[in-house]
């Protein structure tokens, strides 16, 4: 259609009319209508707007007429009656909601209230699983990188997302379906220079990381390969050079001291680049060397490794090809046994970063997802029990209106928009309680939860608990809004519409609000079941024996690294603060080890033994090898079965001794093997004599894991001393709290160089080991009280409400004799009659949801006879309370009065 | 006798605006339609004219015109009757009552 307004606005101006815009909008729209009309007539384009042509001119002939006039305001009608009634209807009937919702707030409040919790829960859970499980890593094409985890066949040991050199080196060189390779591995170092030392995370890496993450310095330049050998360059982080080197744009080419070694400044990071952790403070090169070392031995690596995989190419095929390059490596022999256990055929398996980040908490979030939906759906029945229960008493109203010419969809209608407005009121809340609760999980979670950064309540957060909001609302709306819409006139406009029932005597809104009961109190069942087993498991995870006595036991790293500490200036050390720790009336014992339980950092050791008797394989032994000091195994209250701990006579000129956890002995002595000699050649001495067994301890957080053998040497014997991180156990007579002080001032005294680094209670390492544990069990407790309380306090609105409307029948039933705790016993047994339904039911889907739950089960089995006695008990007790009050009620109605149909 | 159809229709323009707005609320064009339709082709009220007769009537505040915008449609001037155009709407009528009664009696003419 031509543009008639800019056709006008031309010509009057062209015949020197001046005209408001107002008037050729007016016109413009008189043209428009006319040239409809012409074309509807059935003329032709050309003769229409000939039309029209004539009818401007003659406007523009007239144009002195149409004069210069005030502006008027545009008004926005009311849509018209014809397509806009089911908005202005809904508007009436938001308004309507409202001025019942203050009129009589408490339902929609509770309402709200339950919404609310259920929403905001729901909400927090969805943005933990979706910032640590869904969230895309901030690395370009991050779903293109895979880790690599590398085994034995026949692997005694389960070391997650290792890999060893041979491997490594045999995929590099032109692998197919990769297109880069990184080594890397953490280590915590002392930075010295300005200031006071500082202890900080540094990454050994192969230079192909950068490549493979794309990672561009900000300032500087990242090392190469060819500074893999010497290996005396650093890369800083944007935190670091901030922190110690204030910025300075002249930092490359200087120098940063870790563990008193030199290393020249290269570049600096980009401040995003975090890997392969947030507190990544430096990076430095990292050589992978041959298995073969020059004086003939072998040489066993341990990394973790990271590839990209070439466009098109899935992480089974990287798997594949790196299984099949690993398995063609040389083989390090004994440095194998040792690591894995076997010499076995090597398997590398590779994962996407992001599952391998997050697999060990993947199961427990979706646990805990379908736990809180579960939650939520509890919360909708409650609501949706209440509102069918404001839907029945409104009968009357709903008849009265639909009389009046209301139809069935309209007063649907109605109901859904009152449910939508509590829905949405509690949405919102329950969006603001995530927000709440979001400031409380970074206490809340455990240190090692992957991923803590990444939770955010973002759009996609706010969209889902927007989307569950609007479902939820429609679920708990539809059943009373359907109701309504079914209405039986007659009846309902009867006087009494509560005795309108089915032959089992109830109203169906009755019985629809005793199966959604049911089903509540069936869903409480399970939470209930869940946490209780996962309760139980941490109970008995924090009694479990370990091998050693936590109470009372304070522990610490001392890190005197190599470039700054000699190992006799180590040992000097050790020895002196051993000394002045027993000197103390409130030191029971104190002792030093190389490895303590549930500190991080293993030393393994591989060696043959001659066959047993009649058997012609020598035995492959594979140990971890622990240096302790004498007071060691009393400090930690680690028993000694047979012969004897270390003491004073183990110096390094005396004869050397031995002494092995009973796995050992088990595994590979003979019987009664105290006091004879070990038949190897260990640190090329032939003489180690075994002085002692002592008790199997669990060295790591997962219970579950078998002990391994361990070999305990006397540190003044052992070849490789105590190493770089001795760490000390000292045993107070009550409260190792008190010791920490001690202990600082202790190691200060004597060389300010020395530092003293996870400073912890026993206890207090236990207890963190276990903090997932303990987590999943006081979410899942929380949720399973949040459902029992939705369940107590539905039944018990149930059945008031139950009574108020049988008013009738319980008077007839008093009238005709029935004592008070007659009717007593008929609505608590209703009560309990619907829980019994529920637990049962609850029950059968316990069961066959326990085995899921096994996997985070310990010391308790998945059909723990216990929780499945427990929890219908305290089902059946919170019904039996919430039943008691509406039934006293009852039992306590006048039947005059009620009969009289006040 | 130019001059005394002209004034005639003039006269009658405003009558004919009148009358149908205090029907209801109309816009422009449907007045324009209304008056070709009802007359059935009778009156042939020249559409160029109509609004300029429009915004007369407006500035001597006999109708008032708002713009109107609904959804989906472009916006509207739509005009309606003020109470003084009310009473001249009874005036005019009465005026031309009398007119026809006089026509009546005097040429024979009758009207509907």
């Amino acid at each position: 259609m031509p543009n008639w307004r800019h056709d006008i606005s031309r010509r009057l101006e062209a015949a020197g009319h001046v005209v408001d815009i107002d008037i050729v909008e007016e016109l413009a729209h008189h043209a428009a209508t006319e040239y409809e009309a012409a074309r509807a007539e059935g003329l032709a384009t050309d003769a229409a707007t000939e039309r029209i042509d004539a009818l401007i001119a003659a406007w523009v002939a007239d144009g002195g007429r149409l004069r210069h006039r005030r502006r008027l305001p545009v008004t926005v009608l009311e849509t018209s009656p014809a397509t806009g009634s089911a908005a202005s209807g809904v508007r009436r009937d938001v308004r309507y909601a409202l001025r019942l919702v203050r009129r009589k707030p408490g339902p929609a409040l509770v309402a709200a209230l339950t919404m609310a919790l259920g929403v905001g829960a729901t909400t927090v859970l969805f943005s933990v699983t979706w910032g640590v499980l869904m969230r895309p890593l901030p690395w370009l094409d991050a779903d293109r990188l895979i880790r690599l985890a590398e085994t034995r066949q026949g692997a005694t040991r389960q070391m997650p997302h290792i890999m060893t050199n041979g491997s490594y080196l045999a995929w590099q060189n032109s692998p197919s379906t990769i297109s880069g390779l990184a080594a890397y591995r953490s280590r915590t170092v002392t930075s010295t220079g300005a200031g006071e030392p500082q202890r900080i995370q540094i990454t050994m890496t192969t230079a192909s990381l950068f490549p493979l993450m794309q990672a561009v310095p900000q300032r500087g330049a990242l090392f190469s390969k060819a500074d893999e050998a010497n290996g005396k360059v650093v890369v800083l982080s944007h935190g670091l050079w901030q922190r110690q080197f204030g910025g300075r744009i002249d930092v490359v080419g200087q120098v940063a001291h870790f563990d008193g070694e030199a290393y020249t400044i290269a570049g600096v990071m980009q401040p995003d680049f975090a890997f392969p952790e947030r507190d990544t403070q430096a990076w430095v090169p990292y050589m992978i060397r041959p298995t073969a070392t020059p004086d003939g031995g072998s040489w066993i690596q341990v990394f973790a490794a990271i590839a990209r995989l070439n466009p098109g190419a899935t992480p089974a095929q990287a798997a594949q090809e790196a299984t099949a390059r690993a398995r063609s490596a040389p083989d390090p022999g004994m440095a194998t046994m040792a690591v894995f256990g076997t010499k076995g055929a090597s398997d590398v398996r590779a994962q996407p970063v992001l599952e391998a980040l997050t697999s060990d908490v993947r199961e427990a979030l979706i646990v805990l997802l379908a736990a809180v939906g579960l939650l939520l759906v509890t919360a909708t029945g409650n609501i949706a029990s209440v509102q069918l229960a404001r839907a029945a008493t409104r009968r009357r109203e709903f008849a009265v209106r639909a009389a009046l010419g209301a139809g069935g969809g309209r007063l649907a209608r109605q109901v859904l928009v009152e449910s939508l407005i509590v829905g949405i009121a509690g949405g919102i809340a329950g969006l603001g309680i995530a927000a709440l609760l979001h400031r409380l999980l970074p206490a809340v979670l455990p240190a090692d939860f992957p991923r803590v950064d990444d939770i955010a309540i973002d759009w996609r957060v706010a969209a889902f608990s927007f989307a569950v909001t609007l479902s939820a609302s429609l679920a708990f709306g539809l059943a009373p809004a359907l109701q309504a819409g079914r209405l039986n006139l007659a009846s309902d406009l009867k006087e009494d519409a509560g005795a309108t029932g089915n032959r089992f005597g109830r109203s169906r809104t009755a019985m629809m609000r005793a199966v959604i009961m049911a089903s509540q109190v069936a869903l409480a069942c399970v939470l209930l079941v869940g946490a209780s087993l996962l309760i139980r498991t941490f109970v008995a995870l924090l009694n479990a024996d370990r091998g050693y006595d936590a109470s009372n036991v304070l522990t610490a790293v001392l890190a005197t690294p190599d470039g700054l500490f000699t190992a006799e200036r180590r040992a000097q050390l050790v020895t002196e603060t051993l000394a002045r720790l027993r000197a103390r009336p409130d030191v029971a014992s104190a002792g030093v080890s190389n490895a303590v339980p549930l500190v991080p950092g293993e030393a393994l050791m591989a060696f043959t033994l001659p066959p047993r008797p009649g058997e012609s394989d020598p035995i492959a032994v594979q140990t971890a090898v622990r240096v302790v000091s004498p007071g060691y195994f009393d400090a930690m209250g680690i028993a000694i079965v047979e012969g004897r701990a270390f003491d004073a006579r183990d110096t390094a000129t005396a004869r050397p001794v031995l002494i092995v956890n009973r796995a050992f002995a088990r595994k590979y002595l003979p019987a009664d093997p105290v006091g004879r000699r070990i038949p190897a050649n260990l640190y090329e001495r032939p003489d180690w004599e075994i002085a002692g067994i002592v008790d199997d301890i669990l060295m790591r957080p997962r219970l579950t894991e078998p002990v391994q053998p361990e070999l305990y040497l006397a540190y003044p014997q052992a070849p490789d001393g105590l190493g770089r991180e001795p760490i000390f156990a000292v045993r107070a007579d009550r409260d190792a709290e008190r010791l920490v002080d001690v202990l600082r001032d202790t190691i200060r005294t004597q060389d300010p160089a020395a530092t003293l680094e996870s400073v912890m209670t026993m206890e207090d390492r236990v207890m963190g080991s276990l903090a997932r544990p303990r987590l999943y069990a006081t979410v899942l407790a929380g949720f399973s009280a949040f459902a029992l309380a939705i369940a107590g306090v539905g039944l018990f609105g149930m059945l008031s409400y139950g009574v108020t409307q049988r008013s009738k029948e319980l008077g007839v039933r008093t009238a005709l004799g029935a004592q008070p705790r007659d009717i007593v016993r008929l609505v608590v047994g209703e009560g309990v009659l619907i829980t019994v339904v529920g637990t049962v039911a609850g029950l059968a889907i316990a069961l066959g949801l326990s085995t899921w739950l096994s996997a985070f089960l310990y010391g308790v089995a998945a059909r723990d006879a216990l929780t499945f006695t427990a929890v219908p008990g305290v089902l059946l007790l919170v019904a039996t309370v919430a039943s008691f009050v509406p039934a006293r009620r009852a039992s306590r109605m006048d039947p005059l009065s009620v009969l009289k149909g006040a | 006798m130019d001059t005394l159809a002209r004034e005639l229709k003039r006269g009658s323009a405003e009558l004919l605006i009148l009358a149908l707005l205090n029907e209801q609320e109309r816009h422009g064009y449907d007045l324009a339609r209304l008056i070709g339709e009802r007359s059935r082709g009778a009156i042939n009220f020249h559409v160029a004219s109509l609004y300029p007769t429009l915004y007369r009537m407006e500035d001597k505040g006999v109708i008032d015109g708002r713009w109107v915008e609904k959804a989906g449609q472009r916006r509207r001037r739509y005009y309606r009757l003020t109470p003084v155009g009310r009473k001249a709407l009874k005036n005019h009528r009465s005026v031309w009552e009398n007119f026809f009664e006089g026509l009546h009696l005097v040429a024979g003419i009758k009207h509907a």
